[in-house]
């Protein structure tokens, strides 16, 4: 490839072979001394010592990533400060909350941010930076002309001298590095045709450039323009339908009058409606109903969860149909499918008390630290508390007045200011809590053990009277 | 011209004090290097293994691909997820993913600033499996936001549609940042590193279409002394760099369950514990993927023993310190007093999950302690045993972590039972066919040894070792 | 190019000289001196003087421990650019037992039932430290758990005692190992020695972990008997490896001085070392700011009034002292490659960061002396006299360790490896 003729190309610089690296340490420290500074050794690795044989002196690189990574540092602090500190901005303004107890600018969870920043940048700095200083890319390069010096990348090691060091003479330089030990010598030669490009190069490049201004041109054009089509929705992502929000007015009607009566948008079931998969028909098992009762009225006292909610807000002006209600509807047995035994009420005791105790004590004497909690607060007029029901009175006792149907419903629905527990407790698990309950009744305040206790001809039983079901768990668990 | 030498394995694992153990055997000079490592790349078509498991791998892939397009058809409702769990398996494969990437890093940054030499022969390889293990690992929670199209959200993009920013002291977007930074580092580190290879792909390239890919590729480089000069300044700021950077990924993925106040996840000792049983996990990997990558390709003359025994003895050692944590974390979980936190502790031994908890001692604690024999540590075939089971464990480490906690936390009546689904469970078994194929392309079509820096390190390109 | 040196000590002077020694009895006059004025300027108050004594010592056993920690993992790793500095932290890691008698003073009256210095030594201790860290940390009367009975079993003064002389004895068997065997190499050169050390560097690195984790919590954890965190060992770690690589440069560059070892250290063990400090003054910030985060951002109440408290009035001043002197004024000083190769400009950095280092055991132990009513305790006069008393004993020790045994291993099978060391 280097022997084209001389008007073609020009003569860079004299090529050198060395086969071991110690031999290019000592060839570059000899050209050194002969007083050449336009030189430079070529190694498929770093090879060490080469740097002072050559005179290259120390990179720059490292302070430039250190100036990058120190003013990263602000960059990073300073763009989690614009976006979650300020509220001031003539464009994309900061966006201030207050989330998870923490300060506006909170400075300790604003570091990992700020150090990723920062080694970001001068990662890129460095990479970037290195390429830089070494001038790389670079598209063409005499010496990859030369077929010998594919082997600088494998396992030969090369000195170049070049012509435009003031030392350089074609035949006295030749004669120095045969001197030092070059095993080949060759002549690096610049083909000047190098420096045009291929005339297809030139065609796509203009194609490119012509196809990525495209893009800026259109985006320019529409600004300019109106447009009755809607924005274009790449992803639909159910930003745009036909519905109303929850708690939003009625729509209106084009004689100004609402559409619903009622003026809200939000609808209540159909009477009767049934949520998909929740047909429960086994009213005895789901609602504690008797199996031959039929309501009279779809308004009757047994709400639906859905309904709770707009009954509730009713509650005043039906609170004397409580009074009528019809007991004799309520189940007085437990459904068929539920078998009590020992473990149905160890597990009913423990749900009771996970979700009942809170307010009605471990003992259901009505004390729970909810309880105590709110009526302590309710003496200092900062609450208002409706004491929790001791399920030891004698009214909820009453199985002619509370049957295990009604302590169902009760559970499920909720009863007066005791909210529904039927979202959060599957329906074994409530009947469950039913069985622990009656339990309960027929040992007057006294835990679960102790009834055992007594059943077994145990004594003690007054001890565990004080510690409640505590007790009886840790003996159950 | 050397001839690649066949492929047995020289015992180098003894060393004297006083001498160093050679890391390149068989006889082999720069040339020999050059050509063991380009054989593979220069053959004409691949070994037949590597068609098999590449056709195993992207079977595979096809499965998660197939997963990824059901999950965002159908939304996140086909993962196990549930109310308490919302981290399921798609968190546990991210952490675990994660955490094999560390490896890689603490090969190419970490033992270059300590000047392990022995660490040229597998960086490239381990920095390859890094960023192909934070792709995988990237994919979970990129699915699981539920809406990936609008995924650019994370990022601190000005949009006036949206009119909000990130929130910067949530410590799920310090991971976005972290695991962003972190894949961004290592693909610049990883190439940066191979640019001198890629240049004597370029020069041994054969093919038109090759030489214009990996001429590109090289950018023009020739080996001038002025070009390594910064080259060796730019890999060592790269690798103080990337140092703090590993750690600081995996402290932050800790970061994620410690700033919490559930028990079990807040442990001040999190951050060094995960970053411990991150490079655990990750260099049983890298063990996993050498041992056969060697033998496949005839690479056991610089893949040493040596290499994988030092491998084994780190191993040995993260697991160690993994261990301790266990115990530290019971310690202080019965010293501080604190019923939930012990609760916690006690649950995860010998609650619902408890078989979860047992795998994880067995794979991480005990069977790791088979290194102290040399036998083990030496023996190719039983070392990748070990290693699978390695990862297994710090698998379930990760689901003892994320699912027990979560479905034991402070209310009693919030507390449930995670089952994973069929989609969990083929797209953990689909990232491992992303994680093949991507890896399997890497040996074919780029040098898996840094031939550079191996050459750098041989007894007789440096007089004075 | 590389010229080869051979694996020969060419020093002529090794050892200590006698002037060092003579000043052995000197330093212990220092330091009596030192730990009496201390005490008188407390107005002979036990309990103001035993917390600055303990501060001091958690200070010295720090460093003894960093050197430890440096020999075992020399040998794990089968180090050669170290081996010309090693022996010095042989001598340091040695000087653990010593320091074991002085931490009797400690000892005793905790066997005697005083609770000056740990709290919980005193029946009754929760009810009093929870009911203070309950006005701090505004826990409610009804969650504050029946500590006392539950921690009993691990903070009573019986199980301290032998805890704390376990570690001393274990501490010292380990020094005493290293130390002998690498004597008895200069003597014999025999390789196998230096092929058991590494054998025996694996599970001596393993009870190393675990002394080290349950000191840091008897010794300062235990402190505040309230106050847990996981992360506490390896925090107290980061700085022990930290300042132990610090005195093993500042111990080298005295006796380079004053004409002992002469051409075997050279400007690339100092910069090696340099560096390792350097990644660990980062290590240190990292776990610091783990911890510090972990426990901010949950802001759970039994855990965060220990933060709380060193982060009002003059605590919280020390606080930012340790942040700025600790980790960014060390990090940017000793960045730069020249910074490191600079003797004088390490050696001065060493030492602020040896004070920095002091300062950081003072902020661990100082602020439970009066523990919860935020009183900043920081008196120089009595402060500074005991820290020099103390460090003045501890060099009277290293003296005595060191006596007339070679300062640089002389037969190492890889001392050619460190006197050719050379940074590429």
């Amino acid at each position: 490839m280097a022997d084209k003729h001389d008007n073609d190309s020009k003569l860079v610089g004299l090529l050198a072979q060395f086969d071991d690296p110690d031999s290019l340490v000592s060839a570059c420290n000899e050209a050194r001394l002969a007083g050449y500074k336009s030189m430079d050794a070529y190694s498929p690795f770093p090879v060490h010592g080469i740097d002072p044989a050559i005179g290259i002196q120390r990179s720059l690189l490292p302070f430039l990533v250190f100036v990058v990574g120190f003013g990263a540092c602000f960059v990073g602090l300073g763009m989690q400060y614009y976006t979650n500190a300020a509220e001031w901005s003539p464009i994309f303004p900061g966006y201030a909350f207050k989330i998870s107890g923490k300060p506006i600018f909170s400075l300790p969870a604003n570091i990992p941010v700020t150090f990723e920043v920062i080694v970001l940048s001068s990662a890129f700095a460095t990479f970037l930076g290195m390429w830089g200083l070494n001038k790389l890319p670079m598209f063409s390069n005499p010496l990859h002309r030369i077929s010998r010096f594919k082997r600088a990348t494998n396992d030969k090691f090369f000195l170049m001298i070049e012509t435009k060091d003031e030392k350089f003479n074609r035949s006295e330089t030749e004669s120095q590095l045969n001197q030092w030990g070059a095993v080949a010598i060759e002549e690096c030669r610049q083909d000047l045709t190098d420096n045009q490009l291929p005339s297809w190069v030139r065609l796509v490049g203009l194609l490119g450039v012509f196809l990525l201004m495209l893009p800026p041109v259109m985006i320019f054009r529409n600004m300019g323009m109106t447009n009755r089509q809607p924005r274009l929705h790449v992803v639909p992502d159910m930003d745009w339908q036909h519905k109303e929000k929850t708690q939003v007015l009625s729509p209106v009607m084009e004689n100004g009058e609402y559409l619903f009566a009622d003026e809200r948008a939000m609808r209540q079931p159909v009477d009767g409606a049934i949520p998909r998969g929740r047909l429960e028909i086994d009213s005895e098992m789901y609602r504690g109903l008797k199996k031959d009762y039929r309501p009279k009225s779809a308004a009757s006292s047994i709400k639906t969860n859905a309904q709770f909610v707009s009954a509730s807000l009713e509650d005043k002006k039906e609170a004397p149909a409580a009074e009528a209600e019809d007991v004799s509807m309520w189940l007085t047995k437990f459904p068929e499918g539920i078998t009590v035994d020992q473990d149905f009420v160890e597990r009913g005791q423990q749900r009771f008390n996970i979700y009942c105790s809170a307010c009605h004590g471990y003992d259901a004497n009505g004390n729970g630290l909810v309880n105590q909690k709110a009526m302590a607060l309710g003496a200092n007029g900062q609450a208002q508390w409706t004491a929790a029901k001791s399920l030891h009175d004698a009214t909820v006792k009453d199985d002619s007045k509370n049957p295990l149907g009604r302590i169902f419903d009760t559970i499920t629905n909720g009863r007066n200011t005791m909210g529904p527990y039927g979202s959060q407790i599957p329906v074994e698990d409530r009947w469950a809590i039913v069985a622990y309950v009656k339990a309960l009744q027929q040992t007057g305040i006294k835990p679960l053990t102790a009834v055992v206790d007594e059943d077994a001809g145990g004594e003690d039983d007054k001890k565990s009277d004080a510690d409640g079901g505590s007790d009886a768990e840790d003996k159950t668990s | 011209m050397a001839s690649v030498n066949p492929a047995i394995d020289i015992d180098n694992t003894n060393e004297e004090p006083g001498t160093r153990a050679p890391l390149v055997l068989g006889g082999l000079d720069y040339a020999g290097v050059t050509e063991t490592v380009c054989a593979p790349w220069e053959a004409e078509n691949p070994p037949k293994i590597w068609w098999l498991i590449l056709a195993a791998a992207v079977s595979l892939l096809l499965v998660l691909g197939g997963c990824v397009n059901h999950l965002l058809m159908k939304g996140v409702g086909v993962w196990g997820n549930n109310n308490p769990a919302y981290w399921g398996w798609p968190i546990v494969n991210f952490v675990f993913w994660v955490g094999i990437g560390h490896a890689g890093t603490l090969i190419s940054a970490i033992l270059f600033l300590f000047r392990q030499n022995w660490r040229t022969s597998i960086n490239r390889a381990a920095e390859a499996m890094t960023i192909f293990a934070v792709v995988c690992a990237g994919l979970f929670p990129g699915v699981h936001i539920g809406r990936v199209w609008v995924f650019y959200w994370l990022f601190p993009i000005p949009t006036e549609h949206l009119a909000m920013w990130p929130n910067f002291r949530s410590p799920l977007l310090w991971d976005v940042f972290a695991v962003s930074t972190y894949a961004t580092v290592s693909i610049l580190f990883w190439y940066m590193g191979m640019v001198p290879d890629i240049a004597t792909f370029r020069d041994r390239c054969k093919t038109k279409i090759g030489k214009l890919v990996y001429g590109v590729l090289s950018l023009g480089w020739t080996g001038s002394a002025r070009n390594w000069h910064r080259y060796e300044i730019a890999y060592t700021i790269l690798a103080a760099l990337a140092t703090p950077l590993v750690l600081s990924v995996h402290t932050i993925v800790s970061f994620d369950f410690a700033v919490s106040q559930l028990p079990g996840w807040h442990t001040t000792i999190f951050p060094p514990y995960f970053v411990a049983g991150a490079i655990f996990s990750g260099f049983a990997a890298v063990v996993t993927l050498l041992v056969p990558a060697r033998a496949i390709y005839g690479l056991q003359n610089l893949i040493t023993l040596r290499h994988l025994e030092n491998m084994n003895k780190i191993i040995m050692a993260t697991g160690m310190m993994v261990g301790t944590a266990y115990g530290i974390e019971f310690f202080i979980a019965w010293y501080s007093g604190v019923p939930n936190e012990q609760f916690a502790f006690i649950n995860r031994a010998f609650g619902n999950f408890w078989w979860a908890y047992w795998i994880m001692v067995t794979c991480n604690v005990v069977i790791p302690q088979l290194f102290w024999f040399k036998w083990c540590r030496t023996t190719p075939w039983f070392m990748v045993i070990v290693c699978i089971f390695v990862n297994i464990g710090m698998w379930f480490e990760r689901f003892v972590i994320t699912i027990t906690s979560l479905c034991r936390d402070f209310l009693p009546s919030s507390w449930a039972y995670f089952h994973p689904t069929g989609v969990d469970i083929m797209m953990l078994i689909g990232s491992f066919g992303l994680f093949t194929t991507l890896f399997l392309l890497f040996c074919r079509f780029l040098p898996v040894i840094a031939m550079a820096e191996v050459k750098g390190i041989m007894p007789h390109g440096d007089g004075h070792h | 190019m590389h010229e080869t040196r051979p694996a020969k000590i060419t020093s002529d002077v090794v050892t200590l000289n006698d002037g060092h020694l003579k000043a052995m009895p000197l330093l212990l006059i220092v330091g009596a001196i030192g730990l009496g004025l201390s005490l008188l300027l407390t107005g002979f108050n036990f309990e103001r003087f035993s917390f600055i004594y303990l501060v001091n010592f958690c200070f010295l056993l720090s460093i003894s421990l960093g050197c430890l920690f440096f020999v075992i993992i020399s040998h794990l790793t089968r180090a050669g650019w170290n081996v010309t500095v090693r022996r010095l932290a042989e001598l340091f890691a040695m000087c653990t037992l010593p320091l074991g008698l002085l931490f009797l003073l400690i000892l005793v009256p905790v066997l005697f039932g005083s609770s000056s210095v740990y709290s919980w030594n005193a029946p009754g201790w929760s009810a009093h430290s929870v009911e203070q860290a309950a006005v701090i940390a505004d826990l409610p009367a009804e969650v504050r758990p029946p500590i006392e009975q539950e921690k009993g079993g691990y903070l009573n003064s019986g199980f301290f005692s032998v805890r704390a002389i376990a570690y001393f004895l274990i501490w010292g068997a380990m020094g005493w190992f290293f130390l002998k065997t690498s004597l008895a190499q200069d003597e014999s050169g025999d390789v196998g020695l230096t092929k058991r050390m590494q054998a025996l560097s694996a599970p001596i690195l393993i009870l190393f972990a675990v002394t080290i984790v349950f000191s840091s919590f008897d010794f300062e954890m235990s402190l505040s008997p309230l106050w847990f965190s996981t992360m506490f060992p390896v925090y107290f770690f980061a700085g022990a490896f930290m300042s132990g690589l610090i005195t093993i440069t500042l111990t080298a560059m005295w006796l380079q001085k004053s004409g002992r070892v002469t051409d075997e250290i050279t400007t690339e063990h100092y910069h090696d070392l340099g560096k390792l400090t350097f990644g660990f003054i980062v290590f240190w910030g990292y776990i610091a700011f783990s911890q510090f985060m972990l426990i901010w951002y949950a802001n759970i109440p039994e855990e965060t009034f220990w933060y709380r408290y060193r982060m009002e009035g003059g605590w919280g001043v020390l606080s930012l002292l340790l942040v700025a002197g600790h980790l960014f004024i060390p990090f940017l000083a000793i960045m730069g490659r020249t910074a490191r190769r600079s003797q004088k400009f390490l050696a001065g950095a060493g030492i602020f960061l040896l004070v920095m280092h002091w300062v950081d055991h003072y902020w661990l132990i100082m602020p439970e002396m009066n523990q919860y009513t935020n009183s900043f305790t920081f008196n120089p006069l009595i402060d500074i006299p005991c820290a020099v008393g103390m460090i003045a004993i501890y060099i009277a020790i290293f003296c005595y360790v060191a006596r007339n045994r070679p300062l640089v291993p002389l037969k190492d099978p890889r001392l050619g490896e460190a006197l050719n060391h050379a940074v590429h």
